[in-house]
């Protein structure tokens, strides 16, 4: 319970500090995103009902952050990266066997993936709701970019996440003697 | 799938479906107590990223000096550092003059307030300022800059809001062209690479005579923004099947903004 109270935290504070990196103008104004690999960690370090807890913290501190508001109608109704970051993060967690038998490359991979799935999903939000759907290259390196960095990120987040997990000793560390 | 999963998951599902149901207004609301909540640390934030700046500029500084006149002694460093110090207190000092300056010969009721974040997501262009309900500040106010026309306030919190640039698609500002009798919409890119993006002027007749460096003004209709604000200049036209489309350089630097002032009426 410690554990996810730090992810909690961590989350947090990661969604503000996101907030204040600029965008990368060499890879054609890419963001960097840096909750989704705390949580994607989560989904594979915590039970199920908790990686919901975290998906549902994120995906609220997205929303309450960059949901437009425009006279009287939302761009993209407040919920949807809940709904984005719950069903990611229960794929995730649906590859925990993995991460059990020490296999993480799988989870940094998916980390990046699921990172640009969620760009992507709202890029086509906002193309059906504009009414266009238009990709051009900056499009596709404002959605691919973010989920290649996030894959790099990976490994040292999920090492230092993993660190963090046992010195708070976390009770549903992976085991592989116990594993079924 | 075991009994507290499936709980968790229909509490989830309750939630959300309770959110999912949210109007503008409500939504409005729940973004602007959150903004609230948060806005001590976007203070915080700010205030340090502004010092992280300034400490790797004075370092940059201390290099190309190192380089250029590696024979100096450190009494000069020190000295070329000090009236490094005094140019930008002078740059700060000039700066807010030309703001004071602008707010007092301006037909408008001006609110001062100072960027916070921008460009927090990738799909929205948007900033963040620090004046809120408590500076008199409402939803879709107009934010400019003595250059001109920066944006229109959307969210608005206690001590804070959000800004819609000018560069954003959804921002639509209907203008006119200088010298011509030529209107139409101004609106920025869905997506673009650059950190300072072009806007687009639809809607023109395709026979208009729009030169380029023309001057485009907001024409007052739609109500948001008043008229004869400064938008941009036009850089180039180009005729499609049904219109007229205009290229046009913001006026305002929206990359490097720092201080922006939002309208709240007319004097």
């Amino acid at each position: 319970m410690i554990f996810f109270v730090i992810l909690l935290v961590l989350t947090f504070l990661a969604q503000i500090v996101e907030i204040f990196i600029p965008p990368l103008d060499w890879m054609y104004n890419a963001h960097i995103y840096i909750v989704p690999v705390i949580v994607f960690y989560g989904a594979i370090a915590l039970p199920f009902p908790l990686v919901m807890a975290l998906a549902f913290f994120a995906g609220f501190l997205l929303d309450a952050l960059t949901v437009q508001v425009l006279g009287p109608r939302v761009e993209i109704s407040f919920g949807w990266s809940i709904l984005l970051y719950a069903v990611l993060a229960a794929i995730m967690h649906g590859l925990r066997p993995l991460f059990i038998r020490g296999r993480w490359e799988v989870h940094c991979v998916m980390s990046g993936l699921c990172t640009s799935a969620i760009l992507l999903s709202q890029y086509l939000m906002i193309a059906f709701r504009r009414g266009s759907l238009v990709f051009t290259r900056e499009a596709w390196w404002q959605i691919g970019g973010p989920g290649v960095i996030a894959m790099i990120m990976a490994p040292l987040a999920f090492w230092i996440l993993h660190t963090l997990a046992r010195a708070t000793r976390n009770p549903y560390l992976p085991d592989p003697e116990t594993y079924e | 799938m075991n009994r507290s999963s499936i709980i968790a998951l229909v509490i989830v599902a309750a939630i959300l479906a309770y959110f999912l149901s949210f109007g503008a207004e409500s939504t409005r609301k729940l973004q602007a107590g959150f903004y609230k909540v948060i806005s001590p640390f976007l203070s915080s934030g700010s205030g340090l990223k502004k010092q992280i700046t300034s400490v790797s500029t004075g370092l940059q500084t201390l290099e190309d000096l190192e380089r250029d006149n590696n024979n100096l002694k450190v009494e000069n460093r020190a000295l070329k550092a000090t009236n490094q110090a005094l140019r930008d207190i002078e740059h700060e000092v000039n700066r807010l003059r030309r703001a004071l300056a602008y707010r007092e010969r301006s037909d408008f009721r001006l609110v001062p307030a100072e960027i916070v974040t921008r460009d927090s997501s990738t799909w929205w262009r948007t900033v963040t300022i620090n004046r809120g309900k408590v500076d008199q500040i409402e939803p879709d106010m107009p934010v400019v800059t003595d250059e001109g026309l920066v944006g229109k306030t959307t969210t608005v919190a206690d001590n804070i809001s959000i800004v819609l640039l000018v560069s954003d698609e959804n921002c639509r500002v209907a203008c006119s062209v200088e010298g011509t009798r030529e209107q139409g919409i101004v609106s920025g890119e869905r997506v673009t690479g650059s950190v300072s993006p072009l806007l687009d002027l639809n809607f023109l007749s395709k026979q208009a005579d729009v030169r380029t460096g023309a001057k485009v003004y907001t024409s007052g209709v739609g109500g948001v923004f008043p008229s004869g604000l400064l938008v941009g200049s036009v850089q180039s036209f180009k005729v499609r099947e049904l219109d007229g489309q205009a290229r046009i350089t913001p006026a305002v630097d929206l990359a490097h903004l720092e201080d922006v002032f939002v309208v709240t009426g007319r004097k």
